[in-house]
């Protein structure tokens, strides 16, 4: 069984920018679900969501976190 | 919208049937926590530890506020939670042992905690008030509970036929039990339907069967033959046997419950 890394994206209140809080590693899309509402949980999340870290696109640089190949099986 | 239920008018039998369903479900809940909190350190990834744990936390919540409506049944939950033997424990079967591997708690996960929820769906949709105003939140919880069940569930399913063989065999085990339990056809239960406070035993059983019939249909397990096991204790509202020790020492907090000053 092979992990893939998600990154956790949340914001507190209606209207706050949506923002990078972590990422999970899951097997697929409902355990990174599960995993991200668990893990981080510290906050009373008006929101969060979850996107498999290979379907970022970067846009001006191809070698940060979200390049898509960092920890992913592509 | 039903009338709300006046406790004050129940008859004996009425008030005992309802002390029974309350405690059963907070004995079952706390049971579950303690299952879960055996896989705090082993499950198979640091992720799938931290939400097992989220998880034990929302079941010994969830076992806390059910305690508490003990109250409106002339029951002190603070002895009900810290001084009872194993034997009058009401949890279902299912959960009087630990699960060896991670299928088992995986099937636990699918197959217990399911049949929870459903029996806290009628419990909420009743007339019992404080069902009615804080069983939703619970639900609303165990909504990802049943979310990462499934998930895992399909995954074992579909993986070697050992993995398969493990989950296929502790679904098979679970679902007596767990059919017995939520499944009761006595007389303390016809009460409970009688009086509008819950949902009748078929109702529940067939919403549970539903849920479950394609994810148990992975492993070969048709849900719609599995029986409920006999030996029904009324007393309890549960099967024969009772919980672990050990199990039971943790949900009492035995060991440290010297130091705790009240």
């Amino acid at each position: 069984m092979i992990e893939r890394v998600y990154d956790v994206f949340a914001r507190k209140h209606r209207g706050d920018q949506l923002s990078h809080i972590g990422y999970v590693d899951a097997l697929d899309d409902e355990m990174a679900r599960v995993y991200a509402w668990k893990t981080y949980d510290e906050e009373n999340w008006f929101e969060m969501c979850v996107i498999r870290r290979r379907n970022i696109i970067p846009v001006n640089r191809q070698d940060n976190p979200f390049s898509g190949s960092e920890g992913d099986d592509g | 919208m039903k009338a709300l239920l006046d406790i004050q008018n129940l008859d004996g039998p009425g008030v005992a049937a309802l002390r029974r369903l309350i405690l059963t479900l907070a004995d079952s809940k706390r049971m579950m926590g303690i299952r879960y909190s055996d896989w705090l350190l082993g499950a198979p990834s640091i992720e799938a530890g931290i939400a097992i744990s989220s998880m034990a936390q929302d079941e010994w919540g969830h076992a806390r506020l059910l305690y508490a409506m003990l109250k409106d049944v002339d029951v002190e939950p603070l002895a009900i939670e810290h001084e009872r033997p194993a034997e009058e424990y009401t949890s279902v079967g299912a959960l009087d042992s630990a699960f060896e591997h991670w299928a088992g708690i995986v099937a636990a996960m699918t197959v217990v905690d399911e049949a929870l929820s459903v029996a806290l769906l009628g419990f909420s949709r009743g007339r019992y008030e404080a069902a009615r105003t804080r069983v939703p939140k619970m639900l609303a919880e165990e909504e990802f509970h049943a979310s990462l069940a499934k998930a895992w569930y399909r995954r074992i399913a579909g993986s070697s036929s050992e993995a398969r063989g493990l989950l296929r065999d502790s679904t098979k085990e679970l679902l007596p039990p767990v059919l017995a339990w939520l499944g009761a056809d006595d007389a303390a239960a016809k009460v409970m339907v009688v009086e509008g406070v819950t949902d009748s035993s078929q109702s529940m059983t067939e919403v549970y069967r539903a849920r479950l019939r394609d994810l148990t249909a992975l492993v070969e397990v048709d849900i719609n033959q599995a029986q409920p096991d006999g030996g029904w204790d009324e007393d309890r509202a549960r099967g024969p046997g009772w919980p672990d020790e050990d199990a039971i020492e943790r949900a009492r907090g035995d060991r440290n419950r010297a130091l705790l000053v009240e």
